[in-house]
């Protein structure tokens, strides 16, 4: 007993202050979504049941920013789990010899957000970009001029999110270099001399052993990269004309700009509930089954 | 043996001048910006761009210095990333401590609620929080910005304590017990200075967070607390787009840090890749 109530007293200080930042927070945040409050008079709230929700759920803008939310998430995470677990396989089968590259392979994760967005604006932008430049010098540059990365409409989406990618394929690569060299040496001797070719190997060996480790990835990331704030802002601002506006920037914009908080409350909230549910299903389905 | 060696080698010579391209994919776009800085102003907007500077200069450090708000930013952000600091590892410590230590159930349901906030969209708890902080007169003040940005930091550092704790052997602290340690002298005796290493990597864990933090300080400082990722988003607004001054600026920023960081190299991987490991 005194065991148990030492182990909670040491808990105490921390606890108290996730309820005080967190969950005090969070109620506030479902009790304003059944209201309408303005940022400018908070005492004076009106309820309004489950408006701000329908409003939420039935607005076109929450709703493009939703699906914009979902095309940068499957973009970003599609190549840094191509390109992390490309450069992984290529350091794992140089094993000791690829100390050098994965040592130098760490500097973008300690690279700042709003540095890595900077950069990305920077290179990408036309005619003093780097990137248009290297594509002139290869010869590549469409007939049409320069591409407009940053300022395409339809594709500001995709292109945004560059910086993300540059910014933590190096984790997915060492998250998944970790896995790598724990996997047991035996299997994977046996199935090459079964005969498997190397891709066989790796799509029919080396991938399902990894299964709980692409699922933290998997999750770790997609939860970081659905929230992401920070890179989009420095480098559009949401735009242009809404274009690369994610759930995070309209939730802030309709809280500052609009000083809406009853709408922002009841669309965080959403928001909220349906990231839950994507780290549960991720969970669920990528990671439980490696364990049976 | 000449007939397998031969492919081989030739294997090796591709696979590192593989690992060369991808390497420098990925350094090269931080050179451009190192590069840059040291630009003359009016080479930086040069059409085409060019990669090397053709002679290095400080103008553009100097335009960043000589603006009013850039060396106070620098100071919000020290203060506020070596307070956050504190105050998470002040928490963080006994906390991941008693839940690897003491497997009580508790201790299993705050490792589980510690993971869910980590998953919450900063933006949903910015909210309520700017209201809060506005009654309490929390707002744009260094104190403020500080607890907010533990709530970020928080749940990373006692998960990565909690990991740190659990390689430790409870025997040493058993055998304290015995020779008439109390638990909580055995704790601070015992255990602590064994994890000293986990801690001076959850310190740099904190210190990153809070330092590379952005939605916290956009939404609650405005003049007296601002911090310098918030500066340089600034910056861009203030003065059009003077690249020159914003890759200085952007290289004192991070530069520092990315330093100190790598100096200390081997023991930050282990913490990045922590959990995952384990599976």
């Amino acid at each position: 007993m005194a065991r148990r109530r030492f182990a909670a007293l040491l808990m105490l200080p921390a606890i108290i202050f996730l309820v005080a930042t967190v969950a005090y927070p969070l109620g506030t945040l479902l009790f304003n979504s059944f209201f309408n409050v303005k940022l400018l008079t908070p005492n004076r709230r009106t309820w309004v049941g489950f408006d701000d929700f329908v409003n939420t759920l039935t607005s076109p803008e929450v709703g493009t920013a939703a699906l914009k939310t979902l095309q940068y998430s499957a973009f970003a995470m599609t190549l840094e789990l191509v390109l992390g677990f490309g450069a992984a396989l290529l350091f794992y089968a140089m094993r000791d010899r690829s100390a050098w590259a994965r040592t130098i392979f760490i500097f973008p994760l300690l690279v700042p957000p709003i540095v890595a967005g900077l950069l990305w604006k920077f290179l990408l932008s036309l005619d003093t970009g780097m990137v248009n430049r290297v594509i002139d010098l290869l010869g590549l540059t469409p007939a049409g001029g320069q591409i407009n990365w940053l300022g395409n409409v339809d594709t500001v989406i995709f292109t945004v999110s560059f910086a993300d990618i540059w910014l933590t394929t190096s984790f997915v690569a060492l998250v998944a270099y970790a896995g790598l060299q724990g996997l047991p040496a035996d299997v994977l001797e046996a199935a090459e001399v079964d005969g498997a070719g190397y891709w066989q190997r790796v799509w029919h060996v080396i991938l399902p052993l990894l299964r709980p480790v692409i699922a933290v990835i998997v999750i770790i990331r997609g939860v970081d990269v659905a929230k992401t704030f920070d890179l989009i802002f420095i480098q559009t601002e949401g735009g242009p004309q809404g274009a690369s506006e994610v759930l995070s920037m309209e939730i802030y914009r309709t809280m500052i700009r609009y000083g809406n908080v009853g709408s922002a409350s009841a669309t965080a909230a959403v928001f909220l509930l349906v990231m839950a549910f994507f780290a549960a299903l991720a969970y669920r389905v990528i990671w439980k089954p490696a364990n049976d | 043996m000449t007939d397998t060696r031969r492919p081989r080698l030739a294997k090796t010579v591709s696979a590192q001048l593989g690992m060369l391209l991808v390497v420098g994919a990925f350094v090269l776009p931080y050179a451009h910006l190192l590069l840059t800085s040291f630009k003359a102003p009016t080479e930086v907007l040069a059409i085409p761009p060019t990669f090397l500077p053709s002679h290095f200069e400080l103008t553009n450090y100097q335009t960043a210095l000589n603006d009013p708000g850039i060396g106070r930013s620098f100071i919000n952000s020290l203060v506020v990333a070596v307070g956050g600091t504190a105050l998470t590892l002040f928490l963080a410590i006994p906390a991941a401590y008693a839940a690897a230590f003491y497997g009580t159930r508790l201790g299993r349901v705050f490792l589980m609620v510690a993971l869910i906030v980590r998953m919450l969209p900063p933006v949903a708890l910015a909210i309520p929080i700017f209201q809060a902080f506005r009654q309490l007169r929390l707002i744009d003040t260094q104190l403020g910005l500080m607890l907010a940005q533990t709530i970020i930091s928080l749940p990373l550092v006692i998960w990565l304590l909690a990991a740190f704790f659990e390689a430790i052997p409870q025997a040493l602290e058993e055998a304290a017990l015995i020779d008439g340690c109390n638990r909580l002298t055995a704790m601070i005796r015992v255990t602590l200075p064994v994890a000293g290493g986990g801690i001076a990597v959850a310190a740099i864990f904190a210190f990153l967070s809070s330092w590379n933090e952005f939605l916290f300080a956009l939404m609650l400082t405005s003049v007296n607390a601002v911090t310098v990722p918030l500066a340089i988003a600034n910056f861009k607004s203030q003065f059009g787009l003077d690249w020159g001054s914003m890759t200085a600026l952007a290289v004192m920023y991070s530069l520092p840090v990315i330093a100190v960081t790598l100096a200390l190299q081997r023991r930050i991987v282990s913490g990045m890749t922590f959990g995952a490991v384990k599976g």
